[in-house]
């Protein structure tokens, strides 16, 4: 199973405001070092393209609880 | 000596007190039905202890230091925290924890073979609150947590976590003080939380685990890999390693099934199980 420790560190230091987003802003992203996918993924909220790129599901699921449909 | 007079196997989901009102009535009122039926049973043993094998999902643990197994130290337990009460409907409140039985049995590990990790502080979220609000309404007994990883691969084998339980089961039946122990493991069975196929639940399977569980037939759990879990019940599926643990530390109990519910409004298979000789 794919893991990015990378996008990971971004979506628990997100997770860890507590906040739910729709995507992340650069301000989300900064002084992080992530890909050009990555980037992208987290930054247009795409949940799938994140699970590929090895995004924890919990993380995801927390953060864009709001791109599910249940 | 003390002795292990009570288990239970539930599922935890934050909807399930969350969100009552999307679930099919009748559904919710059978799986509650199951808890306060759980509840009955566990509060006629009069436990003074209960060891609970659960998970964390990533509220604490960070891929920066990530335990395969946890033994909870903390003087007391949020259950829920003020923060997460809002969202599982369920009081704040506090539990008292257990923290000098949790130094013995990592002492006890690490003389006997399990290395397990330990925390002072944990963040709770739903793998207490929500089966405790079932399951301990008055709050009044001391928990001992132990945390498993099933959330962030690798993860320890079924059969490891099987073994884990079976060692707790030694330690605390060889303690010399006279603890009446209550053994609850939270999580599973089928679901898919945060991946491309949430929502989803794996009927089949949950029957599955559930028969073998209720014949003491563990031996075709204890083999699944974790692909064939992620693939059958799915990452939350995973969990099931909180029950297979609590299985080891009664060895040929069986599980009756005292409800079971696939709930897609809470994204679950969810049940209750008794657990006895």
């Amino acid at each position: 199973m794919k893991t990015s420790y990378a996008l990971n560190k971004v979506l628990t230091a997100v997770a860890r405001q507590h906040a739910m987003k729709d995507r992340l802003s650069e301000a989300d992203l900064a002084g992080h070092t992530i890909t050009a996918d990555e980037r992208a993924a987290l930054t247009s909220g795409d949940i799938t393209k994140l699970y590929e790129l090895g995004a924890n599901p919990y993380l995801i699921r927390r953060i864009f609880r709001s791109r599910f449909k249940v | 000596m003390a002795e292990i007079v009570a288990a239970a196997l539930t599922s935890h989901a934050p909807l399930m007190t969350g969100r009552p009102d999307v679930a099919k009535p009748e559904q919710r009122q059978r799986l509650y039905a199951g808890f306060h039926e759980l509840q009955r049973r566990l509060a006629a043993t009069r436990p003074d202890l209960l060891v609970m094998f659960v998970n964390d999902h990533l509220q604490n643990f960070p891929y920066s230091n990530m335990p395969a197994f946890c033994v909870g130290l903390c003087d007391d337990y949020d259950a829920p925290s003020p923060g997460s009460s809002a969202f599982m409907k369920i009081p704040a409140r506090k539990l008292p924890g257990a923290p000098a039985l949790g130094m013995a049995l990592l002492e006890a590990g690490l003389e006997g073979g399990f290395d397990f990790a330990y925390s002072y502080e944990i963040d709770s979220w739903d793998e207490l609150a929500v089966p405790l609000h079932f399951l301990l309404p008055d709050g009044a007994v001391p928990v001992l947590p132990i945390y498993t990883n099933c959330a962030a691969p690798p993860l320890p084998t079924a059969r490891r976590c099987h073994a884990m339980g079976g060692f707790v089961g030694e330690f605390l039946r060889a303690r010399p003080s006279h603890e009446r122990v209550a053994l609850i493991a939270t999580g599973g069975i089928s679901h898919w939380v945060g991946t491309p196929q949430t929502g989803r639940i794996n009927t089949d399977w949950d029957h599955w685990v559930l028969d073998h569980i209720g014949r003491a037939d563990l031996e075709p759990l204890l083999r699944l890999t974790h692909d064939e879990i992620e693939r059958d019940g799915g990452n939350g599926g995973q969990e099931i390693r909180n029950w297979l643990a609590l299985l080891g530390a009664v060895p040929g109990w069986k599980g009756e099934a005292l409800a079971y519910e696939p709930v897609p409004e809470w994204i679950t298979g969810c049940a209750t199980v008794w657990v006895h000789a």
